[in-house]
């Protein structure tokens, strides 16, 4: 029996509107949320990047770099060594000129990503004018009493890229850890142990070498003590407020 | 034709219309009752569905799961990924140790692992949770404050206590799952797998470390911060509704390397090896150093231990 022709058409409206009901759920993808691509911490500031280790002046020599800055006596006389002015707060006065020497013995990247380097300012002397969070940076300052802060305990007198032990043995700067051994015993033997010290690479030894630091890569001979370092963002940080001076990446704050 | 349509027909044009529009408006609040499912997104195919477990997998059938994953994250994220089973070697145990004179509390550990380890940034899901305890003999974990964020650490009077999985050897979490969807490996580490958890949370539960966390959400990571280096049971994409935890890199220490947290540690403070190898610097601190065990009485007999310099 053939079905009256509104009947037909809406029947065949309505199948046809169910097939693209039909198609539209199996085919239109689903809405995904939304959500924040900002990045909680800025990727330079994780110091896996390479260039975050700094450079000592041992590893310099040893690696061949351009150490002409570190030999005092190509421009100094070695009669008259240069003169070390130690400033109030027992702090070394650098010369313009030997900025880069000293400074660049801190591992500036651990704290400042290598995309957004320390500028360094300089007083109208020619003295760099050292941040308020970095006051202890370029101190004398090894040990807790001051009785080693003498430059020629371990500074050859006459040659001041010569280091020498306590007992007098003669010492290149590329075995300065040899140096800090003839004094800091146990530490040395946790460090050749592995147990001190900051280690990379491999575990295993047949499926990679191990990546060690000297002591020097971590310690400024000069101020060894770790000068403190601006923690990371800590956790919960779901929703970070949009004022200037919160949710900052840690990477990017100069703490002055 | 002025004549009615006979009444034996039964179908007149008001019923049928009754009944289409009731049935029309069945199907679509059947549609949209059954819309949020098209949202999860996880079962993305049957093969996905029908999988097997992860110990019953054949190294051919493991073939083919791996590049399904890749398939899977290549489609979500749009870069292959190169998703690899690392399996236990012989004569391995890992044991973990970190330097509490050492450690200053500055967090590279937290961000390195999610780095690493693909974990969610939005919510954020973080291994490492490390605790400012005060400095006055006490490690009770209630104690510790995880929020502080002073201008520079370490901060006088207090001490800095990493906590992340202990991969103990006698796991309480690995008791209670219901699925069998985490146990304990040969070389010490207790892993999860992402496709067969069930997501009933006994085991964050049972932990007494506050190690595993679960995705509440899909898990959201920018495709260009991804780790393409993946493990199966270690650092590929997890699913909404699983648990997931440290697994002390699986993907980096399998293949012999040291783990992220290691690696980044600026002072030094974390040391991980084979506690088989007597030469090892884990074996080495174990014989030497004063060495601490967190919550030792629960007899969980943690591989991660903290240790002493002085």
């Amino acid at each position: 029996m053939p079905l009256p022709r509104k009947t037909a058409i809406v029947l065949a409206l309505q199948t046809l509107g169910f097939a693209v009901l039909a198609y539209a759920f199996v085919r239109v993808p689903a809405r995904p949320g939304v959500v924040s691509r900002q990045p909680l911490v800025s990727q330079g500031a994780l110091a896996i990047v390479p260039g975050t280790v700094r450079i000592s002046a041992a590893q310099l020599i040893q690696g061949g770099g351009d150490a002409s800055g570190l030999a005092c006596y190509a421009c100094h006389h070695q009669d008259s060594p240069p003169e070390v002015k130690p400033g109030p707060d027992n702090r070394i006065e650098l010369p313009k000129e030997h900025s880069d020497l000293i400074l660049s013995m801190r591992n500036c990247a651990e704290c400042h990503p290598p995309d957004d380097p320390v500028a360094l300012n300089y007083d109208a002397n020619g003295v760099v004018l050292v941040p308020k969070g970095h006051e202890g940076l370029l101190a004398m300052a090894h040990g807790r009493t001051f009785r080693n802060n003498n430059c020629y305990n371990c500074h050859d007198r006459g040659q001041l890229d010569q280091l020498h032990t306590p007992d007098g043995e003669k010492l290149t700067f590329s075995q300065a850890t040899l140096l800090c051994a003839s004094c800091h015993g146990p530490t040395y033997r946790d460090w050749r142990a592995g147990a001190h010290g900051r280690t990379g690479g491999y575990w295993d030894r047949a499926a990679g070498p191990i990546k060690r630091e000297e002591c020097t890569s971590c310690h400024d001979p000069h101020a060894p003590a770790f000068t403190g370092l601006i923690p990371m963002p800590g956790p919960h940080l779901l929703h970070p407020s949009q004022g200037p001076a919160a949710a900052k990446p840690a990477g990017n704050d100069h703490g002055h | 034709m002025d004549t009615d349509p006979p009444p034996s027909d039964g179908l007149s044009r008001r019923s049928f219309l009754r009944t289409s529009a009731v049935l029309s408006a069945g199907v679509a609040a059947v549609a949209a009752g059954l819309a949020p499912l098209r949202r999860l997104g996880q079962f993305t195919s049957v093969d996905e569905f029908l999988q097997k477990y992860y110990k019953e997998l054949t190294p051919e059938e493991m073939k083919v799961v791996l590049a399904r994953i890749e398939d899977e994250v290549q489609r979500q994220y749009g870069i292959r990924p190169h998703v690899r089973d690392y399996k236990p070697a012989n004569g391995v145990e890992f044991v973990y140790a970190l330097n509490l004179t050492r450690c200053v509390g500055c967090r590279k550990c937290v961000h390195a692992c999610v780095a690493e380890n693909n974990q969610s940034r939005n919510p954020e899901i973080q291994y490492i949770r490390v605790l400012k305890m005060p400095n006055d003999g006490t490690f009770d974990m209630d104690k510790g404050d995880h929020d502080y964020a002073p201008k520079s650490v370490p901060q006088p009077g207090f001490f800095f206590m990493p906590v992340q999985c202990h991969q103990c050897k006698n796991p309480p979490c690995v008791k209670v799952c219901p699925v069998k969807a985490t146990w304990q490996e040969p070389d010490g580490i207790t892993v999860i797998d992402y496709n067969w958890c069930i997501g009933c949370r006994y085991c964050e539960a049972a932990c007494p470390y506050f190690a595993r966390r679960f995705n509440f959400t899909a898990p959201s990571i920018p495709s260009d911060q991804l780790n393409l280096n993946m493990s199966y049971l270690g650092n590929r994409p997890r699913y909404k509704g699983v648990m997931e935890k440290c697994h002390f890199c699986t993907q980096r220490t399998r293949a012999g390397r040291y783990p992220a947290c290691v690696e980044v540690c600026p002072t030094g403070s974390r040391k991980f090896g084979n506690i088989l190898d007597p030469d090892s610097e884990v074996s080495y601190i174990l014989r030497n150093k004063r060495v601490l065990v967190l919550k030792a009485e629960l007899g969980t007999l943690p591989r991660f231990f903290y240790y002493f310099d002085v």
